[in-house]
């Protein structure tokens, strides 16, 4: 439960800059989660994974980086430009 | 298709944190401390905070804030011991309150009519730690019933806390807990924390935790003298 409280406020992040950023699709979550951030990265990339596939967002993944210290960051979104016919 | 990146670089705390930074700032500028109470399920919070409320009600305004995933139980537990406020907050499966339920539940709360505001918060080790809400002082309470190494499993809450308050000592003579050892453990995760041996049912080592609370409240110290 802890990990889905963190992936809710991960999305909320990832749909704010999607939204600012103009882009009309999200493909892909990369998040820093440091070794003594107190969550197993496994289960956030389930509940990431969950809540990724559900609207606004569809099909996006997520990326999970490991790194020394307590880091529990958004690193970068990549995002889809939304050209005529996609 | 053009695909593009986006630097975010965004700590995932940091609107939690800055909620819990405005709540902070409302508690001081109202000159009102808050105590955020942290432990597993069923370590006696609600207990200790039914005594308190009874016992210190009187002298001090206190309002209290109550998380809870389902039910209102606590709450209507509290509100029994209590003319003040005493703020429910269901959090519908999250496991630990945040500074937005709490930034809400102060809305409710009139701050120019209390002295100190306690949070009872959601019955768990973990999640709890990780969520800022703007209090004064954490204080995480640790059973005799539970085994000695809490402070070691769970090391973060009580990083995070300046007190421990060991509760249930009254069933220490039923139980091989190790009151020692615990100690031990609590100071090789937390040398500076505050112990406080207590049995909110016999009300053993109650005046200590009293003591804590009206060294919080500026007012309450001023009384005191004055009354003295």
């Amino acid at each position: 439960m802890h990990e889905m409280g963190v992936a809710m406020e991960i999305c909320r992040i990832a749909e704010a800059h999607t939204g600012s950023a103009g882009a009309s699709r999200l493909r892909r979550v990369a998040v820093v989660v440091g070794n003594d951030a107190a969550v197993e990265p496994s289960s956030l990339e389930f509940c990431l994974e969950a809540l990724l596939g559900q609207p606004p967002f569809g099909a996006a993944r997520a990326e999970i980086v490991r790194e020394p210290g307590d880091a529990l960051r958004v690193d970068y979104l990549e995002v889809d430009d939304g050209c005529a016919g996609d | 298709m053009a695909v593009r990146v986006i630097d975010v670089r965004e700590r995932v705390m940091e609107q939690n944190e800055r909620i819990a930074e405005t709540v902070r700032r409302r508690l001081y500028e109202a000159d009102v401390p808050a105590i955020n109470l942290m432990s597993s399920p069923g370590a006696g919070k609600t207990l200790l905070l039914e005594r308190t409320l009874a016992e210190l009600g009187s002298a001090l305004r206190l309002a209290t804030i109550v998380g809870d995933i389902r039910t209102q139980n606590d709450a209507d537990r509290l509100a029994r011991h209590t003319e003040r406020l005493v703020q429910a907050v269901v959090t519908g499966g999250a496991c630990h309150l945040d500074a937005r339920q709490v930034s809400a539940a102060l809305d409710n709360i009139d701050l120019g009519d209390t002295d100190l505001v306690f949070i009872e918060n959601v019955g768990n080790l973990v999640c709890p730690a990780s969520w800022a809400l703007g209090e004064t002082t954490n204080a995480v309470l640790f059973a005799v019933t539970e085994g000695e190494d809490k402070p070691l499993k769970y090391p973060k809450v009580f990083q995070r806390s300046s007190v421990a308050i060991v509760t249930k000592t009254d069933l220490l003579p039923y139980l091989d807990f190790d009151l020692d050892r615990a100690i031990g453990y609590l100071r090789d995760v937390n040398p500076n924390i505050d112990i406080l041996l207590t049995s909110a049912r016999t009300g053993a080592g109650l005046d200590a935790w009293y003591d804590m609370i009206r060294a919080l409240v500026p007012d309450a110290a001023h009384a005191a003298s004055a009354a003295g």
